[in-house]
């Protein structure tokens, strides 16, 4: 595994476990696996000591594809995993996946209160706009008015931008990205990783089998990158690349530094602590003894 | 003649410092290393409203509350009411009641259930409390000094606790609180000889610990090497995550309070996933939200332990009160065919074994490990000593460097148990996942790999049977009458099996700590030594009778059965009335069959 070649301490390749994925051939998907696996590579990043977990869903079994440790859990339950992980070992990289429908509809709670945290994990939401697994009906983010095997007469509800949500939120980093443009997917991957914080990713990774063909190209169409002098600092300037018409923008919408959630929590450690040893069962039995 | 053995109840309003008065009585009795048990009621008031607190003092070893107090003080009547058939006198129990309350004496004796032996003697706590100490909160005190007084109570403790409440407050507060206290003594000179026989008499002893089964459940978790605890607050369990929150991070852990009980169960799996030892804590609805992932725990094999602190059910039901009703959540709660193991602490020490071998367990067999407690024994306060809290902590089998050559996380094993890696180990790799897999961890739909897979985790349990089989029994070998019961029924169970004993009567017990797997070798083995059987238990549709009747045929004519609704602990009191009328029929059956 840490087999050099030349410089290059891991491979995109290394990344890859033996499982083969179920998804369907063109899946959006795969733009994003494989951005994952160079975007390790590029940061070099160890697979014993990181961490991917999932909930339920087409994209939620990316973790049986990497050869990382992995946890694809139960539907929406993703950051909760993942915030176990990383607050018992904050040293790991842990990285949370899934799609529109596990992270903004059943799970949309977790990701609120995740955010809000600033828990240092990355999530990659893969979006779609459909629920796949579960063979076509509408999500969180399908458009009003579409028709989906469960909206016969169209989705009565409007979508939710899940860019706008998690600023709103407290997230850290925020990066809309493409699964169609894999230099760019990992790019946004590598700066989620190295961002201290929670950072969110949105892919807009098409569903080549519920949406169809047309979604690749409408969105090639729309598609645009945040220009060179955005203030990706200033949340009113990166909240007018949320809910846009006709109009699509990837790259960091938002990023703000500060202590994360395992940050503070080592403080606080430091300060329950401060610089004694632990205390035995039976000097903490002690503090029961009657107090006077 | 004195007394070794004196129960007092307080009822008052959420103002009237009845839960202070209690507290003071049970630290000054733990002081003297006294036994003690204290027991709090409130109505479901966020402040104010009901509240009551019983105390039981005794100078030799006790297993429950006292259901017949000897000594009822009451601020207001009116209070007392909302406790009706709640709290019960002795027939010739002292009732000290305020002297400005008119309420007649016949509207509340039939509710009380004292007669003509009793004691009733208006104090004016009030008055009293406004002549020394300037204000009638002080009437708690004063409360203290005429109790001190009457009943013999630890005076030098109690002036101690007054003294530490108050010596930081503003200049003159302690001093009125004092004079409060000593008018209260004063006042009660004059009937100390009416009630001589409520007089405690004991010797002083070594100081206990006076704690409750939720905060040892969260000493026991320490203890067990636990450094992650993730919780939603929840009546009656919130104690856990309170006393956690404090203690977690000196021990260099870590907590989360999370959104729900769906991430506190989550990031207990994540944590445990990740190689540290987890816990969560938790009552009925919360127990109800974690089962689908108690499944995942179960599937993906990841050691988890949670507390559920039963109380009255269905939905929010009783929130404040206890029940034994999430009995068949706990057992059965989940889809698919889940593996868990249920423990259930009989009394507050069984708290902190019943923890720390919930983590034993839960890391060796990488299975989920529910302790099912309940608010009686979780809120109750209690003396122990801390001598016998100890207990042998064991962690998680990792594979060997030869395992990890060809590492398989679920190897299917002759036990059912493959080592287990966590995140750090190099080699160790997997990807786990709450879909069906194979030996490698690699998600399966296969008929072939389901049946084999659940086959290796069931097997799992029998290591836990077999190693871990705890029960308790009481009383004679062979016996006339045999009770069954499980959790906090054990502490009337137990007293009233004693008293029975003492009386010649034999009668015995089997109370079951480990409640799945069920020991039901050594259930079969109790109950060929007795002829009559009575189960008793706090849950309206019998949950542990029928439980117990899903693998073990109770004998027909000679099972009696004694269940009620939560609400109101059990007592001696029903226990004994029940244990003779079967001793009766027992005895009648024998005579006409001869």
């Amino acid at each position: 595994m840490s087999a050099t070649v030349g410089n290059v301490k891991f491979k995109p390749g290394d990344y890859k476990s033996t499982l083969n994925p179920v998804w369907c051939p063109g899946c959006g998907d795969f733009g994003v696996l494989n951005a994952l696996y160079r975007a390790m590579a590029q940061l070099e990043i160890e697979p014993w000591n990181t961490v991917i977990l999932s909930g339920i869903g087409c994209s939620s079994r990316l973790p049986g594809y990497v050869n990382t440790y992995g946890f694809n859990g139960v539907h929406g339950r993703a950051l909760t995993l993942a915030t176990g992980v990383k607050v018992a070992r904050p040293e790991l990289t842990v990285i949370a996946v899934g799609g529109d429908g596990d992270g903004l509809a059943i799970g949309g709670n977790h990701l609120i209160h995740t955010a809000r945290r600033n828990l240092d994990v990355t999530y990659i939401l893969m979006d779609n706009e459909i629920y796949g697994l579960t063979k076509g009906q509408v999500a969180p983010t399908t458009p009003t008015g579409d028709k989906t095997k469960s909206t016969f007469w169209g989705n009565p509800e409007p979508a939710v931008d899940p860019c706008e949500l998690a600023i709103s939120t407290g997230a850290t980093w925020v990066g809309r990205g493409f699964s169609g443009d894999i230099k760019l997917t990992t790019q946004l991957i590598v700066d989620a990783i190295s961002h201290n914080g929670f950072s969110f990713l949105n892919v807009m990774s098409p569903c080549v089998t519920w949406r169809g063909d047309d979604q690749f190209k409408a969105l090639k169409e729309i598609l645009a990158y945040v220009p060179e002098d955005h203030d990706r600092t200033d949340r009113r300037e990166a909240m007018k690349y949320t809910r846009e018409k006709g109009v699509l923008t990837t790259g960091v919408l938002y990023e703000v530094k500060g202590p994360s959630f395992n940050d503070r929590l080592e403080e606080m450690k430091q300060q329950a602590m401060a610089g004694r040893s632990e205390p035995t069962t039976q000097e903490i039995l002690a503090t029961f003894f009657p107090k006077f | 003649m004195p007394t070794q053995d004196l129960t007092i109840a307080i009822v008052g309003s959420g103002g009237d410092g009845v839960v202070t008065v209690g507290d003071f009585m049970a630290q000054a009795a733990a002081r003297e290393g006294l036994h003690c048990m204290k027991v709090e009621a409130y109505g479901p008031q966020i402040r104010g409203g009901e509240s009551s607190c019983t105390v039981r003092i005794s100078a030799v070893p006790i297993f429950a509350q006292g259901d017949r107090v000897d000594v009822m003080i009451a601020f207001n009547w009116a209070d007392f009411g909302r406790f009706r058939g709640e709290i019960l006198a002795s027939a010739n129990a002292v009732v000290l009641y305020e002297a400005d309350d008119q309420t007649p004496r016949e509207e509340v004796e039939p509710h009380l259930g004292t007669s003509e032996g009793s004691r009733w003697i208006p104090v004016p706590f009030t008055r009293l409390a406004k002549e020394t100490a300037g204000t009638a909160l002080a009437k708690n005190i004063v409360t203290l000094g005429v109790t001190a007084e009457l009943f013999g109570l630890a005076r030098e403790g109690l002036l101690q606790a007054v003294t530490k409440k108050f010596s930081l407050k503003k200049a003159g507060v302690l001093e009125a609180n004092l004079r409060g206290f000593e008018a209260g003594e004063a006042w009660a000179k004059e009937y100390a000889a009416q009630v001589a026989d409520k007089h405690l008499e004991y010797t002083r002893g070594e100081p206990m610990l006076l704690m409750s089964g939720n905060e040892l459940s969260a000493v026991a978790a320490l203890h067990a090497g636990c450094r992650f605890f993730a919780g939603y607050p929840i009546t009656p369990s919130s104690e856990v995550l309170q006393f956690l929150s404090e203690w977690m991070p000196r021990v260099g852990g870590h907590l989360v309070q999370t959104e729900d009980e769906l991430a506190a169960i989550g990031a207990v799996i994540g944590a445990s996933f990740a190689g540290v030892k987890a816990m969560t804590a938790t009552s009925g609805p919360g127990l109800a939200l974690m089962t689908e992932m108690l499944g995942l725990a179960a599937m993906a094999e990841v050691p988890a332990v949670i507390i559920d602190v039963q109380r009255g059910g269905p939905s929010t039901g009783l929130p404040t009160k206890s029940e034994q009703s999430d009995l068949w959540q706990a057992l059965f709660g989940s889809h698919g065919d889940a593996p868990r193991v249920v423990l259930a602490p009989a009394d507050v020490e069984d708290c902190f074994h019943a923890t720390v071998e919930a983590f034993n367990i839960a890391e060796e067999t990488q299975l989920p490990v529910i302790v099912l407690s309940d608010q009686f024994i979780a809120q109750r306060r209690e003396t122990l000593s801390i001598q016998t809290l100890d207990h042998e902590v064991i962690g998680r089998q990792v594979p060997t460097a030869g395992e990890l050559a060809d590492y398989k996380r679920y190897r299917d094993t002759k036990t059912g148990i493959s080592p287990m890696t966590w995140p750090g180990m190099k080699g160790g790799e997997y990807q786990t996942n709450g879909l069906e897999h194979d030996e490698a961890g690699r998600p399966s739909s296969m008929h072939v790999v389901h049946e084999k897979m659940n086959a290796k985790r069931y097997r799992k349990l029998r290591q836990v049977r077999d190693r871990y089989s705890f029960f308790r029994t009481y009383g004679p070998e062979n016996a006339d009458l045999g009770i069954l019961c499980w959790g906090s029924a054990k502490g009337p169970v137990k007293e009233a099996v004693l008293r029975a004993n003492g009386r010649g009567e034999k009668v015995s017990a089997f109370v079951p700590q480990m409640l799945y797997p069920f020991p039901n070798h050594d259930l079969r083995h109790y109950l060929r030594g007795v002829r009559d059987i009575i189960i008793f238990e706090l849950s309206y549709s019998a949950q542990f009778y029928k439980y117990l009747r899903t693998f073990e045929e109770l004998p027909d004519g000679h099972t009696y059965l004694f269940k009620r609704s939560g609400g109101k602990n059990l007592t001696v009191g029903e226990v004994e009335d029940k244990i003779q009328k079967v001793l009766e029929i027992g005895a009648l059956r024998r005579e006409v069959l001869v």
